[in-house]
């Protein structure tokens, strides 16, 4: 009862000094209101960058890609043959075919399938082609997807704005085609395209989709069909893929999945990170830039406020002497103090929230059509707003402290003395 | 008139012997040693420099770099730690200083509270009624919800003296408590003390040069040169 009544003195002496200077009271908080402000803005705007060029990029990227595309053929017979020191000439050596695929899709399936991280896999057959419409003819790609299975990982139903994605399941002649690639063959939906492979295996397609993603370089150069022609069209069995593609449930675990799959997949398995280092170390530069800057901003209402707190100190030595004569400790002074602190940092990082959103909102509103935005992005994380408010009320108290801890150490006598 | 145990000694100071550092080492008090009893109103005079401040600062436990030894009520305060020493100051002794020193943000009311509200032993209710009485004993009753800054300098001499006594203190100390008064103020004052002295039996030491003053207290002790030369 007596320590709480005790607190209770101590706090109401904070709340008269901050309301009797309400002015100064109202700068130090938007000193910090405008630091956690800040740092819920960059932070926001920066999550929504970079969530937007994720966006992009796993718009055609998996998490991780299996394929057999690094096999090098080192093997030479003659030299394995005949023991060193032995003489030979070879003369325009020429490789077998070395095989870039996989052929046994299903049982590398199978095992990623049961990995509890995998939300989806895909596989895919993707090879050069031609195509020719009349005299037109376009060298670009083939892929050969799982309709389903491809629209669960990349959304590609959503992207195609002619047709439908779905069809490609029924008509195995079907085929989406590139926006881009459909005008520059001068194609409309429900025409026909020539495909001519690298084989000299020439078949017609049906135009049934046009598909936009907003990604150019696949635009111009890129038409779907179903899995089961294009390894018809190789002349493969069902088991044959170029490549097969895994999404997880979160992309940042994919080391710990190639970790444990490596030895039995025994293909190629390339994460994202690796093959795409500019965009991890884009949004780690952004978010590094993001911090930097809010936090310089709270450095710098931690000033404002540590200068209004000595401020204060040094109008009221008189009273603080005084108080300590009637029998306030130095540990009470603190408090007094540091109680101010506290208060200014909890009102600050309150206002700092609301004006932290409403400025994240706003932006939001902002017309910014580029690459498939349309407004400036923005994505809030709790992450950011906890930091917000620990660093904000961090800063405070520690600006408070060392002005709160010389009026704790004020030594009455010689202010009462003069 | 005096009433309560006249023989207890409300204070002992034995042989205090102080310095100052500052500018160069300085014997301001040179081995004074004093009773004061219960219920007693005495008075400290002496030339500015004589170390009557000085000792006042001693007794009122602020001021624990010295030698010698202090004690209230039969409590050894010498020795004891700050944080021990306010807790003693806020129970156990009043002060009145030369300026009032009242919190400006606070009423008269308010600032008589404070002390009892840091020693948190009554109730919001119980603070606030003895408030009331001291404001009233000291004839401030109208003045209690105005804010200090707004009060007359003998009025807010009065609110001190009130907030000095709120807790009940065995002992008043004075710093010039009338040195900023004009005379009818000052005599004001004076009564209020010898009343307190002699009717509640509370113990009150005062620093003055006002030799009036010093006449109308029950003893005095006069200070020279760090020594007490005359009691």
């Amino acid at each position: 009862m007596a320590q709480k009544r005790k607190n209770n003195v101590n706090r109401q002496i904070a709340s008269v000094h901050l309301t009797s200077k309400i002015g100064q009271t109202v700068v130090a908080i938007l000193g910090v209101t405008f630091g956690v402000s800040m740092y819920i803005f960059m932070n926001s705007f920066m999550n929504g960058v970079n969530k937007a060029q994720d966006d992009l990029a796993f718009s055609n990227l998996s998490h991780i890609r299996i394929d057999n595309e690094n096999e090098k053929n080192d093997y030479n017979p003659v030299e394995a043959a005949f023991s060193s020191g032995t003489v030979f000439n070879i003369r325009n050596k020429k490789d077998i075919q070395s095989e870039t695929d996989i052929k046994n899709t299903q049982q590398v399936m199978a095992i990623l399938r049961a990995q509890p991280e995998v939300k989806d896999l895909t596989s895919q057959v993707n090879f050069s082609v031609f195509y020719r419409n009349g005299s037109k003819k376009i060298n670009g790609t083939i892929s050969g997807v799982d309709p389903n299975n491809e629209n669960l990982m990349f959304g590609s139903a959503d992207k195609v704005v002619a047709g439908k994605w779905d069809d490609l399941n029924y008509q195995k002649s079907g085929l989406v085609i590139g926006k881009i690639l459909a005008d520059n063959l001068g194609v409309k939906l429900n025409d026909n395209v020539n495909v001519l492979t690298s084989d000299g295996i020439s078949k017609n397609f049906n135009v049934i989709g046009i598909i936009e993603t907003s990604v150019k370089e696949i635009d111009k150069s890129r038409a779907y069909i179903n899995i089961g022609t294009a390894q018809q069209l190789l002349g493969k069995n069902f088991n044959y893929s170029t490549g097969i593609l895994v999404n997880l449930y979160d992309r940042d675990k994919t080391t710990a999945v190639v970790d444990r799959t490596q030895n039995s997949v025994k293909y190629n398995m390339e994460t994202w990170q690796e093959a795409n280092q500019q965009l991890v170390a884009a949004s780690q530069l952004r978010n590094i830039i993001a911090s930097a800057v809010s936090l310089a901003i709270l450095l710098v209402a931690g000033f404002g406020i540590y200068n209004i707190m000595n401020m204060t100190i040094n109008e009221k030595i008189r009273e603080i002497a005084i108080l300590k004569a009637m029998g306030f400790s130095g540990g009470d002074v603190l408090t007094i103090f540091l109680t101010q602190a506290t208060a200014i940092g909890l009102s600050g990082v309150f206002s700092g929230l609301i004006l932290g959103i409403s400025i994240s909102s706003a932006v939001n509103q902002v017309p910014f059509k580029v690459a498939g935005l349309t407004t400036l992005p923005i994505h809030y994380q709790w992450a950011d707003f906890a930091a917000a408010m620990i660093f904000g009320i961090l800063t405070t108290i520690l600006a408070g402290y060392f002005p709160a801890r010389k009026a704790s150490k004020i030594d009455p006598v010689i202010i009462i003395r003069g | 008139m005096t009433t309560v145990n006249n023989n207890t000694n409300a204070l002992e100071v034995k042989n205090v012997v102080k310095y100052f550092h500052d500018p160069s080492t300085f014997q301001v008090l040179k081995g004074v040693s004093f009773d004061v009893k219960k219920g007693e109103f005495l008075s400290l005079v002496g030339k500015s420099g004589s170390g009557k401040s000085t000792l006042l600062y001693i007794l009122s436990t602020m001021d624990t770099d010295y030698e010698g030894s202090l004690s209230i009520n039969g409590n050894m305060l010498t020795g004891q730690n700050q944080n021990q020493l306010s807790i003693f100051r806020n129970e156990h002794i009043g002060f009145v200083f030369q300026f009032h020193y009242l919190l400006p943000e606070f009423s008269a009311l308010e600032n008589v509270m404070l002390p009892a509200k840091k020693l948190g032993k009554l109730t919001f209710d119980e603070i606030e009624h003895k408030a009331y009485e001291s404001l009233r004993l000291l004839d401030l009753e109208e003045q209690a919800l105005k804010g200090a800054n707004k009060l007359s300098g003998g009025q807010q001499q009065r609110v001190a003296i009130a907030r000095a006594l709120i807790n009940s203190p065995s002992i008043i100390m004075g710093d010039e408590p009338t040195g900023n008064l004009d005379s009818k103020n000052s005599m004001v004052v004076q009564d209020i003390f010898r009343n307190l002295a002699h009717e509640f039996g509370q113990t009150i030491i005062c620093v003055t040069h006002d030799n009036d003053f010093a006449q109308r207290t029950d003893r005095t002790i006069e200070m020279t040169d760090g020594l007490i030369s005359n009691h």
